[in-house]
Formats: C-alpha cells, sequence, structure tokens
C-alpha cells in the first residue's frame, strides 16, 4: 500500500486542519515555556543566591521542564493510568533506592562510622 | 500492513472505548527501563556527590554554557518532532519531511556541540580517568550522546520511509513512537544538564 497520488492538503478536514493548528500553536507556546525556564535557571546559577536555596530552585525548574515535555510532547495528560504505572513505579523504585542508601552515606563519610 | 493495528484492552469489563496499540505499550516499557538506566547513573552521581561533599572544583571546568546551547538545541529539536507528528496526522507530506529533516540536524548540530566540547576537556587534559566526576561526566553524557545518535539514525529511517511515501496511518504510529523516545532523551538532557553544569 501506498500513499500513490493523494493530495494530502485537499484530502484533509477542515476541523483537522483547525486542530492541528491549534495543537501546533500549544507545541510552540510549550517551548517558549521551555525556553524561558531555560533562561531562569541560569540567571539563578549566575545571580548570587546561596547553593543550597540555588541548587533546590535549579531542580524544581528542571522538574517543571521535565513535566510540560511529558504531558505536552509525549501526550502523558491524555494516556491511561497504566501508562502512568508503567513511568512511575520505575521512577518511584530508584527514589526510593536512592534514600535509603543515603543514612549508610552519612554513617560512613560524614559520621567516620 | 498497517490497517490493522493490535492493542491491548484495558479493563475491558468497564471500559471498551480505552485501548493501547502494542507498539506504544511497547516504547513505554522500553522507556521505563531507561529510566532504571539513567536514573540508576544520575542517583549514584548525587549520592557520589553526597559523599565526596560535591564536586565544585571539578564542575568549574565543564562548559555550562555551551551545556546551556545544547538544552537550547536538544529541546527546539523535540519541538521539531513533535510537530513532524503534527504535520503527519494532517498528512501534510512536505511539512513532515522538512520537520524531521530540522529534528535530525538539530540532533547532528547537539554531538557536534558535544564532541567540541569533550575536545577542550580533553586537551585541558580531563579524561574520564581523571576523577570521580569526570568518569560520571563522560559516562552519563556519552551514554546520552548514544541515546541522540540512535534516535537520529531512527529519525533518518523515518525520513527515508515519509520520502516513500509509506501509507499514513503506519507513518503517524512510527512517528509518535520516535517522538516518544526523542522526547525521553530530552527529558534525560534536562536533568542532566543542571546535575552536571550548574550544581
Amino acid at each position: 500500500m501506498n500513499q500513490g497520488a493523494e493530495t494530502p492538503a485537499a484530502e484533509t478536514p477542515v476541523a483537522a486542519m483547525i486542530d492541528a493548528r491549534a495543537e501546533s500553536s500549544l507545541y510552540l507556546i510549550v517551548w517558549v515555556w521551555l525556553v524561558l525556564l531555560l533562561v531562569a535557571g541560569l540567571a539563578i546559577f549566575v545571580l548570587p543566591i546561596p547553593r543550597t536555596v540555588g541548587v533546590v530552585i535549579i531542580f524544581s525548574i528542571a522538574a517543571i521542564k521535565a513535566a510540560l515535555v511529558l504531558r505536552n510532547y509525549m501526550h502523558l495528560k491524555h494516556e491511561h493510568i497504566l501508562i502512568y504505572m508503567i513511568v512511575a513505579i520505575p521512577a518511584l523504585f530508584l527514589i526510593g533506592m536512592a534514600i535509603a542508601l543515603i543514612p549508610d552515606i552519612v554513617y560512613r563519610h560524614h559520621l567516620g562510622g | 500492513m498497517g490497517a490493522s493495528v493490535q492493542t491491548i484492552p484495558i479493563a475491558p469489563e468497564t471500559d471498551h472505548l480505552r485501548e493501547i496499540p502494542i507498539g506504544k505499550m511497547a516504547i513505554w516499557w522500553f522507556l521505563a527501563s531507561e529510566i532504571m538506566v539513567f536514573g540508576g547513573l544520575i542517583a549514584c552521581f548525587i549520592l557520589m556527590q553526597f559523599a565526596h561533599g560535591g564536586f565544585a572544583a571539578e564542575a568549574e571546568h565543564v562548559k555550562w554554557r555551551l551545556g546551556a546551547f545544547n538544552t537550547l538545541v536538544l529541546v527546539t529539536s523535540s519541538l521539531t518532532m513533535i510537530l513532524a507528528l503534527a504535520a503527519a496526522r494532517t498528512k501534510n507530506l512536505a511539512r513532515t519531511r522538512l520537520c524531521l529533516l530540522a529534528t535530525i540536524l538539530l540532533g547532528v548540530f547537539f554531538l557536534c556541540v558535544k564532541a567540541f566540547e569533550y575536545t577542550s576537556e580533553i586537551r585541558e587534559g580531563f579524561v574520564p580517568s581523571s576523577g570521580m566526576f569526570w568518569s560520571f561526566y563522560f559516562g552519563m553524557t556519552g551514554l546520552h550522546g548514544l541515546h541522540v545518535i540512535a534516535g537520529i539514525v531512527l529519525n533518518i529511517t523515518l525520513l527515508i520511509a515519509v520520502t516513500r511515501k509509506k501509507p499514513w496511518d503506519f507513518l503517524q504510529r512510527r512517528i509518535e513512537f520516535a517522538g516518544l523516545y526523542w522526547h525521553f532523551v530530552d527529558v534525560v538532557w534536562i536533568f542532566l544538564f543542571p546535575l552536571i553544569y550548574l550544581t
């Protein structure tokens, strides 16, 4: 099967074209937000802000950027709960493992155990 | 091929309408395994940072301006990738091709900037064996770079398929799946950039 002599624009329903245009506008708006958040993160890095506060803000910005990509570009906001679970379970597992190792590191490296 | 899509029914007793295509399910499973790969590395890096009281001295030698520029390049490539899918859904052949080509070129540009960065760091004497920070730096960014290369190859095959005028339902599905992978690679970089360059 082949597209053959299909004339795409002519065969596309008008409603679909309008939907696609609205969708493309949303993608462009998300991209503008991603760029603005990138600039905000760099501003936090350059400005004389206490390191711990800066790190928390920078990673919060990164989390927002990731959420924007996941929800809008990867269409997670339209996906079934099963897809959320497929993503969330390994992510939570990783966070759990990292947190579980922190006491050991504190004991060995910071308390001289 | 392409006319019938295999799907996995989700809770058929309660929700007959919601079905997930097997291909989409497979790509999300793959991405879940990738979360473990990159997440494991990132978690190890954070824990090592914690154990060594940070890598501030080493991190001063990485080029954060180039990293920031590369973030912009990758984020823009995500935009062109999703626009390729939007174009494929409206069966706009020329725009689909253009957006895929832009994604490929931006991916190649990202790699060129990274290669330039590696070259200057290696010239300054920083190699993977220079210390814990540099091992993680080259390991994580190198693995990410390999994923970018895989994404570029994937997009090239899609560009060829579009040029050969494969059926639209085939193209739409493939572009959607390749897009999921490409955006995931972007999300990984969104976390790698502040982790390595800004903290």
